[in-house]
């Protein structure tokens, strides 16, 4: 991973048309600007991951099927709570 | 009455209180505005301390079904975070986080990873506020949780002690 250090009001350009301004630093965070064509999808990260397992969480096969894979992955509720550790 | 057409349990027949609304619905399924839950451990052969899965079935579209866990059920000790702007679309005090039995109730969705394992998502629980009947799905902003939390003992703790992934 290529790694720059900005200051506030700094940017970096991907390519020619895509601009990430590094706008303010906070206690709560960095707040960055990004300018780039319409047609590029900006999405933060972990909605995209969301996006992901939401589709494949509604894939579920059988109920049957889902039950088995949850047995076999573990015991879960009652197991957990009186697991030793 | 309200007969919702579900993917696993046949039409069923529920009270209009029943739904929650999901004004945002649910990244990848937007359109999807209406949500039952299906908390009916009966219809399953699972019993119910091991498996206390429930099933949150879009209103309108009978294929789509979501089967989960109340997240306690997969992390007892679960700590919540929700975002300040997901805790005022959901109508909720903005300035600390719900009461996890008397508010609010947290789902995390099941799906199953590529070897075939159940994982439950605890970077992204469904939230249910039990007052409004609205509900979201709320990503968390912080890393601690997996997105692809095995729901297995002992890997369970483990996982949550350090926020794997």
């Amino acid at each position: 991973m290529l790694v720059l250090r900005r200051r506030a009001g700094e940017s970096v350009l991907i390519g020619d048309e895509i601009e990430i301004e590094l706008l303010a630093i906070t206690q709560q965070g960095a707040k960055i600007g990004i300018r780039a064509p319409k047609e590029t999808v900006v999405l933060r990260k972990e909605l995209k991951i969301t996006q992901e397992q939401n589709t494949r969480a509604a894939q579920g096969g059988s109920v049957k099927d889902l039950e088995q894979a949850i047995k076999k992955t573990a015991g879960l509720n009652s197991r957990i709570d009186s697991s030793p550790r | 009455m309200l007969a919702v057409e579900t993917k696993y349990f046949g039409t069923l027949s529920l009270a209009e209180e029943s739904v929650f609304h999901f004004p945002q619905g649910l990244p990848a399924f937007e359109e999807e505005k209406s949500f039952v839950l299906i908390e009916a451990p009966k219809l399953t052969e699972a019993p119910k301390e091991d498996a206390p899965l429930v099933f949150l079935q879009s209103a309108t579209r009978s294929s789509l079904c979501f089967a989960a866990f109340p997240i306690q059920a997969v992390d007892k000790g679960y700590q919540l975070a929700i975002a300040a702007e997901d805790l005022e679309d959901l109508g909720l005090d903005v300035e600390r986080q719900p009461d996890l039995y008397t508010e609010v109730m947290v789902l995390a969705l099941v799906s199953l990873n590529d070897k075939l394992l159940a994982t439950a998502n605890l970077m992204a629980p469904i939230v249910l506020n039990l007052k409004t009947r609205c509900g979201l799905q709320a990503i968390r902003r912080d890393s601690r949780y997996s997105h692809q939390h095995p729901v297995a003992p002992g890997v369970a703790r483990e996982n949550t002690a350090e926020g794997a992934c």
